[in-house]
């Protein structure tokens, strides 16, 4: 029976970080993914022949620099293409926003000099403060249940840089970890579709309004991509998001990581507390010193252990942890582009975002359908047409748009299921939104993909649909998560890990989690 | 005259800060807008269960006049498709109350409450102290942090976890992780909102809900203590051992800006000419009113005045006072002692919610969360949520009419009506916004940064100014918390 140094569960993007990194030390790894693709949430797939989908995942937004770095990635194969700006279409209008700053703000200034104004001292602010930010992406949670002082060691880096913040970044810092995006956007602009578009991203994948507290912190992570330097951190993969997924697999079978597909782990075998290996559907048993689990913890521990394994509180912790799903996802192959009334014809405003997020109240009713279980009668949509920087992903003169839609509750009202009555009704939904603003997309789709928060559970194997693999809510982050006192990637089970977006820094494509549980291992391992 | 302070609002934080200054032998004078002292405890709030126990000792505040009375039922729960829910002061004895509703609920009640208890309780310690300064240490600083850690380490591994996770939360999740019954969770989880202009859905109303119960018994049920002869009682007393101590207190006198010389505060301009002259000022009043109307422009700067304009302060309650003919008949109460608590319409984590939607959207809520309590012949109802400028009869006529459903025939038993909205709150009480709480409760406006980061130990922009009001930590409810913590500063300088 082969035996290995470490076995990861699941080959999506931080999966297979961590096994780069461990195969980096030298250690035996083998990756078991489930599917017949690489990838789990970033992944590209030819669903509509001839096009190529980003399925779930759509854009790269804070992939760490230093694992693009540590992994070579370029050299297996990453290219990040320019995603210019966000263009949100309105009735008889639109509010256009670019990377080029001076152009933004010329933009808004036919909106409100003050707005303009504002824009600049917000940019530079939110700046400085993604710098202070940055690091806490990269450490390893205190648990706050022990006073010990060694426990907070890690910690008091980050406290002194707090303390030796100005005030005034100090201020901001607290407010975006407390306030609602709207709220905290409240302070600087005036413009409704400006505030709704910024704050939006500070909703993506969480099951909050822009009203809500606690979303103001993802609005910092637009600029955190920006002040990687050379690196571009936020843009378009060239092959689609998988495209990220197949540069870290590549990097990490040349350091020596096997990886399976379709090798379904069924449990992770577990004896005297401590971990063996894991069995496949197949039968087959692994053995392994070390399990690093990228699947979220409802799987890893509710599904893959044996119910007598752990214990019972932990149990009930895992339970608990909030995952909600309240996103969908509509990939349509286009025969042309769609055509907006705002700003008719082809031309670079098609480029970028384009965010259907005309008001602050849009935004709230489309939260306050989703409260009451049913998906926005007028959704969030974020669109982005990539075949116009990777025409690859089509065929010539061809097509295709990816729409985030939120919110599409998991938990529908009085018990429903997402049946297929349901999807077809989410997907009307969704291009009647579209067709407000570019009435000629009903003609232009050849073929689609819809994805319900159900779909992706099932497709991707994230639990009710979370794309982050837990809601990114303020009591499920940093020390809490995914349970409070199992924030450092370990588990109950010795020799059991967590290396999936369930953990500290979170969801995104940024394979933190990954790397971080990985260095984490591998520490454990040398101080043994 | 010259005194050694002025305090500025004579509700009951200010009359608490007169009193600690003057039992220390200060020349103090209380100045007061109106004509009589008690801000809120004048006809908006009706219970005043939260007082520290401390301050009632170190005040005296018995000898001075005031008895606390504490229902044996803290809340009775109104429910839609049901007989009310009675909460108790022993919580077994709510378990056999829930008993009817959910045996899982009843079962849970007591541990849920324990819970509350806990988290609560280093939540009565953290009112306590000045918050730290985030950036030096001084030796302040250590002192209270001292306390801080050494009440944190009583808690267990697992407590002290629960501690962080409980107070970023949102109330319907901190008490959906409890109780399996809609009707329970709303009862519970709506004290996260009272004052507050967030939903049972907004992150931090569990915090808002532990609050409400630390430094005293309230538990999971909440504080339900009345002072007898109304809550003016209280103000009545505090007045008294004020004056006992040797402290004036002026009603009638408007502060309308503030003295300031050379970067120190000499005292305060009243509305009608008069100055007064202290070299400290402590305010009672909001901090959005000290730092934008009564201090001079030049003084604030454009940065601090620009963030003091960002406190937020969206008051969203009103108080509906009904004088009723006959002894109101709530359907399923054949005791009338179970109306000798709190009455509460919040029947749902859904329906809860709901009310604040509308708000949200400037609308007042159609099926507005209610706290009501009934005392001589007179219901006092708190209403969530209404806008600021709705229309006083629409806002009574709602929430009669909500109060029908529950016990039909009342609106007929109304003989008088008296209704504040928030704008009337802000007009009679000068609370900017007609927040009760004087700066919104949320996270942002929490402990160290109350009301914003850098002023949150009670010194405000120039030297000799202080603020004693709810919008400094610990915040807002009739605790004294403030003002006696502002006095306590006030003397370490």
């Amino acid at each position: 029976m082969e035996r290995y140094d470490a076995i990861v569960i699941g080959g999506g993007h931080n999966g297979l970080v961590c096994a780069a990194y461990l195969a980096r030390a030298g250690l035996r790894v083998v990756v078991l993914e489930r599917r017949d693709v690489l990838g789990g949430a970033a992944v590209t797939e030819e669903i509509v022949p001839g096009f190529r989908f980003s399925v779930a995942s759509y854009v790269v937004s804070l992939l760490r620099p230093e694992i693009v770095r540590d992994l070579e990635l370029p050299r297996h194969g990453l290219a990040i293409l320019p995603l210019d700006g966000t263009l949100t279409p309105l009735d008889d209008d639109y509010l256009w926003r670019v990377n080029d700053h001076g152009r933004t703000v010329r933009e808004l200034r036919r909106w409100s000099l003050n707005d303009a104004e504002a824009y600049e001292e917000y940019s530079i602010l939110m700046a400085q403060m993604a710098r202070f930010i940055k690091p806490i992406l990269s450490a390893v949670p205190a648990d706050q249940g022990r006073i010990r002082p060694n426990e907070w060691v890690s910690l008091a880096p980050l406290a002194r840089r707090f303390a030796a913040l100005p005030r005034r970044l100090r201020d901001t810092f607290i407010q975006l970890m407390t306030m609602s995006a709207a709220d905290f956007l409240d302070q600087w602009f005036e413009t409704d579709p400006l505030k709704a578009t910024m704050s939006a991203s500070g909703v993506i994948g969480t099951f909050q309004g822009i009203r809500s507290p606690g979303t103001a912190y993802v609005l910092l992570h637009h600029y955190m991509g920006e002040i990687d330097g050379a690196f571009r951190a936020w843009g378009i993969p060239r092959g689609g998001t998988g495209g990220v997924s197949l540069s870290i697999a590549s990097a990490a079978r040349a350091q020596g990581a096997e990886i399976r597909m379709e090798a379904t782990v069924a449990s992770i075998d577990v004896q005297g507390g401590r971990t063996t290996g894991v069995t496949l559907e197949s039968g087959e048993t692994i053995a392994a010193d070390a399990v690093l689990s990228s699947a979220d913890p409802r799987v890893t521990f509710l599904d893959l252990i044996e119910p007598g394994e752990l214990d019972g509180q932990f149990v009930e912790d895992v339970r608990r942890y909030r995952f909600r799903g309240s996103s969908g996802k509509v990939n349509l192959a286009l025969d042309g582009l769609p055509d907006l009334t705002c700003l008719p014809g082809r031309g670079e405003h098609l480029r970028g975002a384009i965010s259907f997020s005309p008001s602050i109240e849009y935004m709230e009713r489309a939260y306050d359908d989703a409260k009451y279980g049913r998906f926005s009668q007028r959704p969030y949509i974020d669109a982005i047409i990539p075949t116009l920087v990777d025409p690859a992903m089509a065929p010539p003169g061809k097509h295709v748009m990816s729409c985030f839609v939120q919110y599409a509750p998991y938990h529908l009202a009085d018990g429903a299921l997402w049946d297929d009555a349901h999807r077809q009704a989410f997907r009307d939904t969704v291009i009647d939104t579209l067709a407000e603003r570019a009435p000629n997309i009903r003609e232009l789709i050849v073929g689609e993909q819809v994805l319900t928060p159900l779909d992706i559970e099932q497709r991707i194997g994230l639990s009710e649909g979370n794309i982050f693999q837990g809601e990114l809510s303020l009591e499920q982050l940093f020390f809490n998560r995914p349970v409070p006192g199992w924030a450092r990637y370990r588990t109950p089970v010795h020799g059991l890990w967590m290396c999936g977006s369930a953990a500290h820094p979170g969801g995104g494509l940024m394979g933190a989690p990954g790397r971080i549980a990985a260095l984490e291992h591998l520490k454990s391992r040398s101080s043994r | 005259m010259r005194y050694d302070a002025i305090v500025a609002g004579g509700g009951h934080n200010g009359l608490v800060c007169a009193a600690v200054l003057a039992r220390a032998g200060r020349r103090v004078v209380v100045l007061e807008r109106r004509e009589r002292t008690g801000g809120i405890l004048d006809g908006v709030v009706s219970t005043v269960g939260r007082l520290r126990p401390a301050l009632v000792a170190e005040l005296d505040l018995e000898r001075h006049g005031l008895e606390l009375v504490r229902p044996e039922v803290r809340m009775l729960a109104l429910r839609d498709d049901g007989p009310p829910i009675p909460f108790f002061a022993d919580p077994a004895r709510t378990a056999e109350s829930l008993a009817s509703v959910s045996a899982a609920d009843a079962e849970a009640y007591p541990r849920f409450d324990a819970h509350v208890r806990v988290i609560a309780r280093f939540l009565g310690e953290l009112a306590e102290v000045t918050p730290p300064r985030l950036d030096a240490g001084a030796l302040g600083d250590w002192q209270a942090g001292l306390r801080l850690v050494r009440a944190y380490r009583r808690l267990s591994a697992r407590s002290a976890r629960e501690l962080t996770r409980a107070l970023p939360m949102a109330s319907a999740d901190f008490v959906g992780e409890w109780f399996a019954t809609d009707a329970v969770r709303g009862a519970v989880a709506a004290r996260g909102s009272l004052f507050t202009a967030m939903g049972p859905w907004s992150a931090g109303t569990a915090a808002v809900l532990l609050a409400d119960s630390a430094g005293n018994d309230g538990g999971a049920a909440g504080q339900t203590a009345f002072a007898r002869g109304g809550p003016q009682a209280l103000a009545a007393a505090l007045e008294a051992a004020a004056r006992a101590a040797g402290a004036e207190v002026r009603t009638g006198a408007a502060v309308e800006r503030l003295l300031v010389r050379g970067g120190n505060v000499r005292g305060v301009a009243l509305a009608s000419g008069e100055e007064i002259e202290a070299p400290v000022v402590a305010c009672g009043v909001d901090p959005k009113t000290v730092l934008t109307r009564w201090l001079d422009p030049e003084e604030a700067g454009p940065r601090l005045r620009w963030r003091a304009g960002n406190i937020r302060t969206p008051g969203a309650t009103a108080v509906v006072d009904l004088t009723l003919s006959a002894e109101p008949e709530f359907a399923g109460v054949d005791d009338p002692a179970l109306l000798g608590g709190r009455i509460v319409v919040a029947p749902g984590i859904d329906h809860v919610e709901r009310a604040f939607d509308c708000w949200k959207y400037g609308q007042p809520s159609e099926r507005p969360y209610l706290e009501a309590t009934l005392a001589d012949g007179r219901l006092h109802v708190l209403a969530q949520w209404v806008p600021h400028a709705a229309d006083p009869d629409a806002v009574g006529d709602l929430v009669v009419a909500e109060l029908e459903r529950h016990a039909p025939g009342i609106g007929e038993t109304v003989t008088d009506r008296s209704v504040l909205t928030p704008a009337g709150i802000e007009r009679e009480l000068g609370i900017s916004g007609g927040h009760v709480y004087h700066a919104e409760p949320g996270l942002d406006q929490f402990f160290a940064w109350r009301p914003v980061l850098g002023l949150a130990r009670h010194r405000l922009a120039v030297a000799g100014l202080y603020l004693c009001g709810s919008g400094a930590h610990p915040g807002g409810g009739v605790t004294g918390g403030p003002g006696r913590n502002a006095a306590r500063e006030i003397l370490a300088d």
